[in-house]
C-alpha cells in the first residue's frame, strides 16, 4: 500500500482572513457541513461515482493475474492506476474515506434528529393561536340556543372526537369564556423516517460485517471427489478483512453423481432442463452423513455457509507417460465449457514428466463432428463422441521458479512445440479410450475415461440475515413516512349573546399535505354529526 | 433538513465512535496482502513462520489416514518422535521449490528420528510418485484429496496454505507452522529445537 504524504502547508491560514471563529468553532462548522442530509446525499452519489472505476479496471480480488497482465501491457499508466488504488478500488483509501464519511454523516443526522422527536414525543399540542381564521383552513359552526350545549361541553365533545380520529389532545382556556383544544397526530411521520435512516445505517453495518467478517471461495468437484471447509481445500478463496479461519464450520461434502438433462424437443434442442449433483455431506466429522441434492438456486447450507452449484462441465480422464516410461500424470482434468454445446478448453501439464516437462493445449468435444474443411467441431452437450484435440509441447512448464499459475492456462511462448495443425506431425486427435505416442519418444497421452465436474460457490455471510431486516426496516419506515400525515387541528367554543354556540376550528399542515381539506371536512361533518344526535335526543328526553 | 446543536456529550460519543471506525480500517488488510502474494485467485502462503512456545501449544494432533501405499497412519505413530508434516500436491509451483529442501532435510534428520510425512490435497497416486521422483522424496504422503485430514487439522493449528509446513514436537503438538515456501534453515532450526526437548516419557 503506498501512502501519498498531505500537501505541505504552503497555502496555510495566515495567508487568508479567517472571520474569528476558533478551532471550536471551525469544528463544529464541518461537523454541521458533514452531518446535513444535503451532504448525505452528495456522498452517496459520490459512493456510486467512486464505484465506477471498479467496473472499468480489473479488479485485483476478482482476478490478480488480470491485473499482472495489465500493468505488464501498460507500463506507462499501469503503475500510476495502481499507486491510486484503481486495481483494489473497493479497499482503497478514497473509497473507504468516502464509505465512512457517508457513515458518519447518517448517524450524524440521525442522533440529533431521534433526540428532537423524542421530546416532540413527549410535548404537548402547542396551544391555540389567537385568530384561528389565518390557518389554512378554517370552518365555523352554530349550535341552536336551548339545547344544553355549553361551550366547555362542546370543547370536551370535540375533543373525544378529535381523540377517536387518533389525534392527542390537550384542553385549554377551559373555565373561561372561550376554552379551545388543541390537537396534533402524525408522530409516527417523523418516527418512520428515524426508522428509514436508522435501517440504512443498519444496511451498511450489515454489509460491512459481512465484508469484514464473512468469506467466499470457489471450488471445483469431480464425481467421486470430495471437499472439506479448510483453506487449502479451495481453489480461490477470498476472506473478509477481519476473517478468522474459525468462521469456517466444518463440513464436507462428496459429489456422488451429476445428472445434466439437456431438452431434445426440435425446437429447443440441447438446452439444458436440470442439474442434479447428488452430494453425501456431513455437517462436521463427527456428524451422520447424509444425502442431499443441490441444484442451481437450491443452495445446500451448513449454519450460515450456504453452497451454490454456479457450474459444471467435463472432466477427461487422462494418463501421460513420459519419455522414461512412467506415468508423469494420471487422473481427471477439468476442462472449460465455452459454449452451450460444451465444447471446453482444457490444459494438461505434466511438470514430473522426464527427460522434459510435457504440456497439452487443446479442446474437448462432447460429441465431435468433422466439418467439410476437416475441422472438428462439437454438435451436442452429451458425450455421445468424445474427443480431445490437443497441441502438445515440452520445456519448462514455469512451474519450477515458484510463482503460481492458474491450472486453466500454459503459457507456451518458450515452449517446443511437439504436435499442431501446422507442423508434421499434426495436432492430436484422441478419442475415448485412445493412446497417442508423441513424436520423438518423449511418451505419450491416453484418454481413460470421462467424469463430469460441478463448480461451487461457498458464501459465508454473517450480514445477510442483518441486511434482510434492515432493508425490510428501511421499507416499512418509509411506508409509514409516505402514508403518514402530521396534521395541527385547533377548536374554539364560544357562546353568543342570543344563547347560540359558536364553533371555529382550524388546521395547519406539517410538510406537505393535499388531503387537509377532506380533513377538515371529516372534522367538520363528525362535530355537526354528533351534536344533531345530542340534540335528537335532547328533543325526545324533553318532548 | 434542520438539524440541531450537537451537545457535548454527543460529539464525543460521535467522536469515539468515528476513530473506532478509522481505526478499524487502518489496521493491516490481511485481503490485500494475501492477493498481493500470488498472481492468481490461489490460496498461497507468504512464508510466515508461526512458532508455538512449550507453554501455548495446544493438544496433541490426533487422525489417522492413508498413505498413498495403503498403510493406514495414526496419531500413535508419532508418540515420542519429532514430526514434520508438510501439505502439497504436485502441479502446486511454490511446493516444487521447497521440496528439494524438505528432500534433503528429510534425509539429514532420518537418523535422528525424525518423521516427515506429505499430505497431498489433489492427486491420484501415480502423479503424486511421479512428483516424488523428480525431486527424490524418501518420505510417504497422505491421500488427502477429500480433504479429511485438512479438516481434522483445523482443530489444531490450520494449514493455511498450501505449502503448509506443520512442526509437531514429541508429544505431537504443533511446534510450529509454515504458510509458504518453507525456508531450509528456518525450518531446520524449527526441527532442531523439537530435537533438543526432552522426551515427555523420561523426565
Amino acid at each position: 500500500m503506498t501512502t501519498t504524504k498531505p500537501p505541505s502547508g504552503k497555502t496555510s491560514l495566515e495567508d487568508v482572513a479567517l472571520p474569528r471563529l476558533g478551532p471550536a468553532g471551525m469544528l463544529r462548522w464541518a461537523w454541521r457541513q458533514l452531518t446535513s442530509m444535503k451532504t448525505a446525499l452528495q456522498l452517496l452519489l459520490l459512493l456510486a461515482v467512486a464505484a465506477v472505476p471498479g467496473s472499468l479496471f480489473p479488479q485485483r480480488p476478482a482476478n490478480p493475474a488480470v491485473v499482472t497482465q495489465y500493468i505488464q501491457d501498460n507500463p506507462g499508466t499501469g503503475p500510476w492506476l495502481d499507486r491510486f488504488q484503481l486495481f483494489d478500488v473497493y479497499s482503497s483509501v478514497w473509497f473507504s474515506a468516502i464509505y465512512l464519511l457517508l457513515f458518519i454523516s447518517l448517524i450524524g443526522c440521525v442522533i440529533p434528529r431521534a433526540v428532537q422527536h423524542w421530546k416532540a414525543l413527549r410535548s404537548q399540542p402547542p396551544r391555540t393561536p389567537r385568530r384561528l381564521s389565518r390557518l389554512p383552513e378554517y370552518g365555523t359552526m352554530t349550535v341552536a340556543a336551548g339545547t344544553a350545549l355549553t361551550p366547555d361541553r362542546a370543547i370536551e365533545d370535540a375533543a373525544r372526537i378529535l381523540r377517536q380520529r387518533g389525534y392527542r389532545v390537550q384542553l385549554g382556556d377551559t373555565g373561561t369564556d372561550l376554552p379551545s383544544v388543541a390537537a396534533e397526530r402524525g408522530y409516527l411521520k417523523e418516527a418512520g423516517n428515524l426508522v428509514f435512516h436508522t435501517a440504512m445505517i443498519g444496511v451498511l453495518v450489515s454489509i460491512a460485517v459481512g465484508g469484514m467478517f464473512g468469506y467466499r471461495g470457489q471450488k471445483l468437484i469431480i464425481e467421486g471427489e470430495g471437499f472439506t471447509n479448510a483453506e487449502p481445500g479451495y481453489d480461490s478463496f477470498f476472506p473478509g478483512t477481519s476473517f478468522n479461519p474459525g468462521a469456517l464450520v466444518p463440513f464436507s461434502l462428496t459429489l456422488n453423481n451429476f445428472d445434466v438433462t439437456f431438452d431434445r424437443n426440435p425446437a429447443s434442442y440441447g438446452n439444458p432442463i436440470d442439474f442434479t449433483a447428488d452430494m453425501t455431506v456431513q455437517d462436521s466429522p463427527s456428524d451422520a452423513p447424509r444425502q442431499e441434492t443441490l441444484r442451481v438456486n437450491e443452495p445446500i447450507g451448513f449454519g450460515g455457509t450456504n453452497v451454490y452449484l454456479i457450474g459444471n462441465g467435463y472432466a477427461p480422464e487422462i494418463t501421460v507417460r513420459d519419455g522414461e516410461g512412467n506415468i508423469a500424470l494420471q487422473g481427471p482434468v477439468a476442462s472449460l465449457p465455452t459454449d452451450a454445446t460444451y465444447n471446453s478448453t482444457i490444459v494438461i501439464k505434466a511438470p514430473d514428466a522426464r527427460p522434459d516437462q510435457l504440456g497439452f493445449v487443446g479442446f474437448f468435444l462432447p460429441t465431435a463432428m468433422v466439418d467439410e474443411n476437416g475441422v472438428a467441431f462439437g454438435s451436442d452437450p452429451d458425450p455421445y463422441n468424445p474427443q480431445l484435440n490437443l497441441n502438445s509441447y515440452t520445456g519448462d512448464l514455469g512451474l519450477d521458479d515458484g510463482n503460481p499459475v492458474s491450472v486453466y492456462q500454459l503459457d507456451t511462448t518458450e515452449l517446443t512445440q511437439l504436435n499442431g495443425r501446422d507442423l508434421p506431425d499434426g495436432g492430436i486427435v484422441l478419442g475415448a479410450y485412445q493412446t497417442y505416442e508423441l513424436p520423438d519418444g518423449k511418451g505419450s497421452i491416453t484418454f481413460e475415461g470421462l467424469k463430469r465436474y460441478v463448480a461451487l460457490d461457498i458464501v459465508y455471510d454473517p450480514g445477510k440475515a442483518g441486511a434482510l431486516v434492515f432493508t425490510t426496516l428501511a421499507l416499512l419506515g418509509l411506508i409509514i413516512t409516505l402514508t403518514t400525515a402530521r396534521r395541527r387541528v385547533w377548536i374554539r367554543a364560544g357562546q353568543h349573546e342570543d344563547g347560540r354556540t359558536m364553533i371555529e376550528y382550524g388546521l395547519l399542515a406539517r410538510g406537505e399535505d393535499h388531503s387537509l381539506a377532506k380533513e377538515a371536512i371529516r372534522i367538520g361533518s363528525a362535530l355537526t354529526a354528533h351534536w344533531n344526535k345530542a340534540n335528537d335526543q335532547n328533543r325526545q328526553a324533553t318532548p | 433538513m434542520k438539524l440541531s446543536l450537537l451537545n457535548r456529550r454527543q460529539a464525543a460519543a460521535a467522536a469515539v465512535f468515528a476513530s473506532l471506525l478509522l481505526s478499524g480500517c487502518a489496521a493491516e488488510d490481511p485481503l490485500a496482502e494475501k492477493v498481493n502474494a500470488g498472481t492468481n485467485s490461489y490460496v498461497a502462503g507468504d512464508g510466515s513462520v508461526a512458532e508455538y512456545a512449550e507453554g501455548i501449544r495446544g493438544e496433541t494432533v490426533r487422525f489417522s489416514g492413508q498413505l498413498f501405499d495403503g498403510t493406514t497412519v495414526t496419531d500413535d505413530d508419532w508418540a515420542g518422535k519429532v514430526t514434520v508434516l508438510n501439505v502439497w500436491y504436485a502441479a502446486c509451483a511454490p511446493c516444487r521449490v521447497e521440496a528439494p529442501d524438505l528432500s534433503a532435510l528429510h534425509a539429514d534428520f532420518e537418523p535422528q528420528g525424525v518423521q516427515f510425512y506429505g499430505i497431498n490435497t489433489r492427486d491420484e497416486a501415480a502423479t503424486a510418485s511421479a512428483f516424488e521422483r523428480s525431486f527424490g522424496i524418501e518420505y510417504p504422503s497422505f491421500k488427502d484429496k477429500n480433504g479429511q485430514i485438512l479438516l481434522a487439522l483445523t482443530d489444531y493449528v490450520p494449514p493455511q496454505a498450501v505449502p503448509t509446513t506443520l512442526v509437531l514436537d514429541k508429544e505431537g503438538r504443533v511446534a510450529a507452522r509454515i504458510l509458504g515456501i518453507a525456508d531450509k534453515s528456518t525450518l531446520e532450526a524449527i526441527i532442531e529445537d523439537a530435537l533438543a526437548a526432552p522426551d515427555p516419557g523420561k523426565p
